[in-house]
């Protein structure tokens, strides 16, 4: 599967759905615990990155992100470092 | 024992997303079978083509919406069709928030197989992809109680949780035992029914492995039926001790005056119409109501020639040839067939059709077969007298449940 690097709207939508969290809620400054992000959601949502952009990024990697532009920018980062 | 009322209703299939709309599409006799492609995935043998009656797409953003935060990535299909239908019936019976719900409530839904297409697309990738990695929400999102536990923390609900699994009568033996625990005084409300998710690419293989399923259409108790079809949804009721509901003002849909079950022992597939027969003696004489003629039927009625034939046998062994001039529903033939959630549904849209005082006509039939010589609503919905409802759900593994409702 070809990777696509998403857009923060695209990974926003992917977060709200997988780790339950009211999208209006979700802003690249928000810390992971205070939206009650924790690391099972953390690996949904890391499955549903992988089906909709084919980007693979295992868990371990993430283990050092504390709020959500710090996540997003893992992710795309590893979408762009495949291109 | 304690009268146990109804006092909310909920559903959704193929025919829409309310008790309402499933109500006026089943009484218009429209139905909801169309042909499907499933299985069109690059790691399986190819798509099948077949009839079923599935939910409309993107029910998950609804679901969402109604419930008011997001709650539909968390749950499997089968889950999402309990939990609108529940939503529905908790808040026509005006329940929402209410103290009861705190401990003296249960919620017990039935469903066949549980959490189909979560376990599917995890062996797609673990079989088909060679990944290691299972998704970490497979077991919360698989379980047979998946459902049960997001209701009860959606509504905060705090009495006996529990799923019921018997087949194609989950449903039926779910409303069985929220009336057993409110007539023993266990609680005072249950919210009861059921709901199932089976149109996966997987899933329809083994169902027409079978050799059960209609290639065209669900046609029950007509000469030319040749199986059943598959459909999606759910259906929820609140059921409720009398004096409860009586002493708030709740409105009553109906009471549920009875309730039979037995079991064949006898074979895993094929129907037996003796012991489908002795459910329904069990319900009508706890109901007391074996010598009325008033009775609207709203038949098991799977369109497979053996069920419809065999449930034809068991009402005329328990009402004699009255049960000829009963007249007969079989809704599986406009929303598909349910599995764990077609008692549930068929049962809320025989108390509509009581209420009503209308019988919304059976679907896609062409010719009367002398095997199954009842006083089928066949054509257009029809005027009805009757004030006792006996919904019918008999499963594989002989299981059977007959229940009894009184108009309110």
């Amino acid at each position: 599967m070809p990777q696509i690097t998403p857009t923060d709207d695209q990974l926003f939508d992917v977060i709200a759905k997988e780790a339950l969290v009211d999208r209006a809620l979700l802003n690249r400054d928000a810390a992971l615990e205070d939206l009650g992000i924790a690391s099972l959601d953390v690996i949904s949502v890391l499955f549903e990155v992988e089906e909709r952009f084919g980007i693979i990024v295992e868990e371990s990697e993430l283990s050092d992100c504390k709020t959500l532009g710090q996540l997003m920018d893992k992710l795309k980062a590893r979408a762009q470092a495949a291109a | 024992m304690k009268r146990i009322a109804v006092t909310g209703l909920g559903a959704l299939s193929a025919l829409g997303a309310s008790v309402e709309e499933n109500w006026r599409a089943a009484l218009a006799g429209q139905g909801g079978i169309a042909r499907c492609v499933m299985g069109d995935s690059p790691h399986g043998p190819g798509g099948l083509e077949l009839p079923m009656a599935r939910v409309a797409d993107g029910y998950d953003a609804r679901l969402d919406a109604a419930m008011g935060h997001p709650v539909a990535g968390g749950l499997d299909p089968f889950a999402q069709f309990a939990l609108g239908p529940a939503l529905e019936a908790l808040e026509q019976s005006g329940l929402r928030g209410h103290p009861v719900l705190s401990e003296r409530t249960a919620v017990i839904f039935g469903h066949g197989l549980g959490g189909l297409a979560t376990l599917e697309s995890g062996y797609e990738r673990f079989f088909g992809m060679k990944s290691a990695r299972m998704h970490p929400s497979t077991v919360p999102k698989v379980m047979v109680s998946a459902a049960v536990s997001a209701a009860a923390m959606a509504f905060e609900i705090r009495g006996p949780v529990f799923a019921t699994s018997s087949a194609c009568a989950s449903s039926s033996h779910a409303i069985a035992q929220g009336a057993a625990m409110i007539a023993s005084g266990q609680v005072d409300a249950a919210m009861v029914g059921g709901s199932e998710a089976v149109s996966t690419a997987g899933s329809v293989r083994a169902w027409e492995a079978i050799r059960a399923m209609s290639p065209v259409t669900c046609r029950p108790f007509s000469a030319d039926r040749d199986g059943m079809v598959l459909g999606e949804g759910g259906a929820v009721m609140m059921l409720e001790a009398w004096d409860h509901a009586e002493a708030r003002g709740a409105a009553i849909l109906g009471e549920l005056i009875g309730w039979g079950m037995s079991s064949d022992a006898f074979h895993i597939t094929q129907p037996s119409s003796d012991g489908q027969g002795r459910a329904i003696r069990q319900a009508v004489r706890q109901a007391g109501v074996q010598d009325r003629d008033d009775f609207l039927i709203s038949a098991h009625g799977t369109g497979t020639p053996l069920n419809d034939a065999a449930e034809t046998l068991s009402l005329v062994e328990v009402f004699g040839e009255r049960a000829r001039s009963m007249p007969v529903i079989a809704t599986k033939s406009a929303h598909g067939h349910l599995i764990g959630g077609s008692a549930a549904l068929q049962a809320t849209i025989g108390l509509r059709a009581l209420a009503e005082g209308l019988a919304p006509p059976i679907q896609n039939f062409t010719r009367r077969d002398p095997a199954c010589d009842l006083d089928l609503v066949v054509g257009k919905a029809r005027p009805i007298a009757a004030k006792l409802l006996l919904q019918n759900a008999f499963a594989f593994g002989g299981l059977n449940v007959a229940l009894v409702f009184a108009a309110a």
